[in-house]
């Protein structure tokens, strides 16, 4: 009885702290950026090409304005997981097969954001202005 | 084997012999790494932006498994010595749940680098404790290969998964350890009823074991270095 009841307030205690942790942790998400089709955006298109050089992304820094399209090609240099472009904390992730597809979005958030591959492996730093 | 289970279960809920200690040390456990958490939270960490949600997450999934391996750690240290088969596999298990899940959280929030550094120091420690413990060296040996192995790949894994679901693994990776542990649980019950047990309470340890376990796994997540990924 005794043991019973220990496992009746151990049981209460995990699903209370861990639903307060698990339900914090719920953020938003794709909140900083539009994603778009191909063909959809037209007019001021910022156009950035990312290439891979000592076994990271180059340029690692890119500078774009808030509120415009980008256009990222990842060239012929970039293989692998390097191929799947990822930027978290705006919810962009897109796997590009080849250079002609084309990762087009439009963040809505200021800031400095670090995108990645899908693995981690290379990294880089976005600002948007 | 169900009349077995059946069996433990009800060694478990009697509350008498060795069996009957493990849910009193796994709440202790809960219970004093929930508090050293709340203290930390109110005297330092809730200054943190983003704490519960960037770490709280897996800080709360951490000492869960580390309170699951109290349990654990309380049937080998009543048993003491195992046949070797046994004693291999409990120091593989140990060791590697340990370092996995270590690994993982540390990783999950710092990077691959410290989290497998943290989790393959982890892992070897409870392996060799656990395996080393009971069956000499081949326990030791194989609770070092499982500690070393499983810190490389849960860091490894939770950073590869970083931009993917890491959290929804985090809960799966969870519910995978805490069924092998049980199962450990149920494995130590049966192999020690060949075995003389020394009926300890364990309680001081388990209380000793989750305050230097959280504390330190809470500190390394928060001040410890960080890959370059994370900013």
């Amino acid at each position: 009885m005794k043991n019973n009841a220990i496992l009746g307030l151990g049981i209460v205690l995990i699903f209370v702290v861990g639903a307060y942790f698990v339900f914090s942790s719920l953020g938003p998400s794709n909140s900083g950026a539009i994603l778009n089709e191909p063909g959809t955006v037209s007019g001021d298109v910022q156009k950035v090409t990312l290439s891979v050089k000592d076994l990271n992304y180059y340029p690692s820094k890119i500078t774009v304005e808030s509120g415009k399209p980008v256009e990222l090609t990842l060239d012929s240099s970039v293989t692998g997981c390097f191929r799947a472009f990822t930027v978290r904390e705006l919810g962009v992730v897109k796997y590009s097969k080849k250079p002609s597809e084309k990762i087009i979005f439009t963040p809505t958030e200021k800031g400095i954001f670090r995108f990645a591959c899908s693995m981690g492996m290379g990294y880089g730093t976005l600002e948007v202005k | 084997m169900i009349c077995m289970i059946k069996s433990f279960l009800r060694e478990v809920q009697k509350g008498k012999g060795i069996e009957g200690k493990l849910i009193p040390n796994v709440f202790a456990s809960l219970v004093t790494s929930f508090f050293i958490l709340g203290l930390l939270y109110f005297a330092k960490f809730r200054f943190i932006e983003g704490f519960v949600s960037d770490y709280g997450f897996f800080l709360f999934f951490g000492v869960l498994i580390y309170a699951f391996l109290c349990g654990v750690l309380l049937q080998v240290r009543n048993f003491g010595i195992f046949p070797c088969m046994s004693g291999m596999m409990i120091g593989m298990t140990l060791g590697m749940i340990s370092g996995f899940i270590s690994g993982y959280i540390v990783a999950a929030t710092n990077g691959m680098f410290i989290g497998s550094v943290f989790g393959m120091a982890f892992g070897i420690l409870i392996g060799i404790i656990s395996g080393g413990r009971c069956c000499g060296v081949m326990g030791f040996l194989e609770g070092t290969m499982s500690g070393f192995m499983g810190g490389l790949m849960g860091a490894m894994t939770a950073f590869m998964l970083f931009n993917d679901n890491l959290r929804l693994a985090t809960i799966i990776v969870s519910l995978i350890s805490t069924v092998i542990l049980f199962a450990l649980n149920y494995m130590i019950y049966i192999e020690g009823k060949q075995l003389e047990g020394k009926d300890i309470d364990g309680m001081f340890f388990t209380i000793v074991f989750t305050f230097v376990a959280t504390t330190l796994t809470t500190w390394i997540m928060i001040y410890g270095p960080r890959s370059g990924v994370f900013g």
